[in-house]
């Protein structure tokens, strides 16, 4: 890797001739080295989609059991909140596939300004769901044993059975992904520092690329939790 | 084009295809909450979840390129939602038919003894039970035969 000048043995003549600084010295190209890192983190997607669909498992066994509870409990969130939040999600999978888009295209600045866009859109949802769950918080409505709501409507909840149970789910499940959108603002932070600082470019933009499959990943998570918890 | 080139021949997806994208995405948002205030009865589920399936498969085709990639990953994409598949149906089998078949018995002394009480409630009267002459003692009316056939 030091040695951008390696020598170059005649059969591999082709592949030596352009070493570029980002390419690591066992993989044969530039290209097997994206390919390779971009199936490594299509793995690690299916196992992120495993995890939550162990949690979406859970949810459609105790909503088939107690459908009714589910329904009640349901209708306490703010469909209003959790639509602006699914723009708000859709928006900055939008502007990531667009600083991929630039990347490819070498407009440096374009790719770190939509990465800032994304993480501006990833603070947005954040604080709603912080008001979201605030809301919850004050009306005695938390997960588990814990379940002891009070005030307005939440009153008729306490008489429902079950209900604490949609709570539970629905703590558990925003609050994984809540912190999958966290960890999500820190690595698009650390890759729109390192866009800014020239890091990348057409010729390997493979960390941009990879931050941007996850951050998708993220967005279709919330794509199956704003119908099922906010709207049936 | 010689693979040496790096990403030279990676496929970049046009401004305009992203923007549509988007704006298709925005409208199944918007048609999804416009259904929910419907009532649609048992489809109500069903609708919400073909919808979300829609957005998440626009997503995966164009903003993660999967249309545009190496098959390998459209492999491990749809191995793993089979999978997925196979988890929820395979719980639901379990779950969603629990107490159909009632092989479970009582299992507690008051269900048992309730169990008891709705058996000795089912107990015919001894009077219906009567068959023979000497059932009936003396007189032997036949008037609990006929209630035999009534039965």
């Amino acid at each position: 890797m030091a040695t951008d000048t390696a020598v170059a043995t005649p059969e591999a003549d082709e592949s030596h001739a352009h070493h570029p600084p980002h390419l690591q010295h066992h993989f044969v190209s530039s290209e097997q080295q994206f390919d390779s890192a971009k199936l490594g983190m299509w793995l690690f997607l299916i196992t992120e989609i495993l995890l939550f669909s162990g949690m979406f498992v859970a949810y459609t066994v105790y909503r088939a059991w107690h459908p009714e509870a589910f329904t009640e409990a349901s209708a306490t969130l703010d469909w209003v909140l959790g639509g602006v939040n699914t723009l708000v999600l859709l928006g900055s999978s939008f502007t990531v596939a667009l600083s991929i888009h630039f990347a490819q295209k070498d407009d440096r600045m374009k790719a770190f300004w939509n990465l800032i866009a994304t993480l501006a859109l990833a603070g947005v949802f954040m604080v709603i769901k912080y008001f979201e769950w605030t809301a919850k918080f004050e009306h005695g409505v938390f997960p588990a044993g814990f379940f002891d709501p009070h005030g307005g409507y939440y009153e008729t909840l306490a008489s429902i059975p079950y209900t604490g149970q949609f709570f539970s789910i629905y703590f558990v499940m925003t609050g994984i992904h809540g912190l999958h959108v966290l960890i999500g603002m820190g690595v698009i932070g650390w890759i729109a520092w390192r866009t800014f600082r020239g890091h990348f470019s057409s010729e390997y933009y493979t960390p941009i690329e990879i931050t941007g499959l996850y951050w998708h990943l993220v967005d279709i998570i919330w794509i199956f939790l704003f119908p099922l918890l906010y709207l049936v | 084009m010689a693979h040496s080139d790096g990403h030279a021949d990676h496929h970049i997806i046009p401004f305009k295809t992203l923007a549509n994208v988007f704006g298709a995405l925005v409208v199944l948002t918007v048609l999804t909450v416009a259904v929910a205030q419907v009532d649609l009865g048992p489809l109500e589920i069903p609708v919400a979840l073909g919808i979300a399936i829609a957005k998440s498969a626009l997503v995966v085709m164009f903003f993660m390129a999967l249309k545009y990639d190496k098959p390998v990953n459209s492999m491990v994409f749809t191995v793993g939602t089979v999978f997925v598949v196979v988890f929820l149906v395979f719980t639901l089998f379990d779950t969603a038919f629990r107490g159909d078949i009632g092989n479970v018995g009582v299992q507690t002394i008051e269900e048992e003894e309730a169990e008891l009480e709705r058996l000795r409630e089912r107990e015919p009267d001894p009077e219906q039970l009567r068959v023979t002459p000497s059932d009936y003692g003396q007189d032997g009316t036949g008037t609990g035969s006929e209630d035999m056939n009534d039965q």
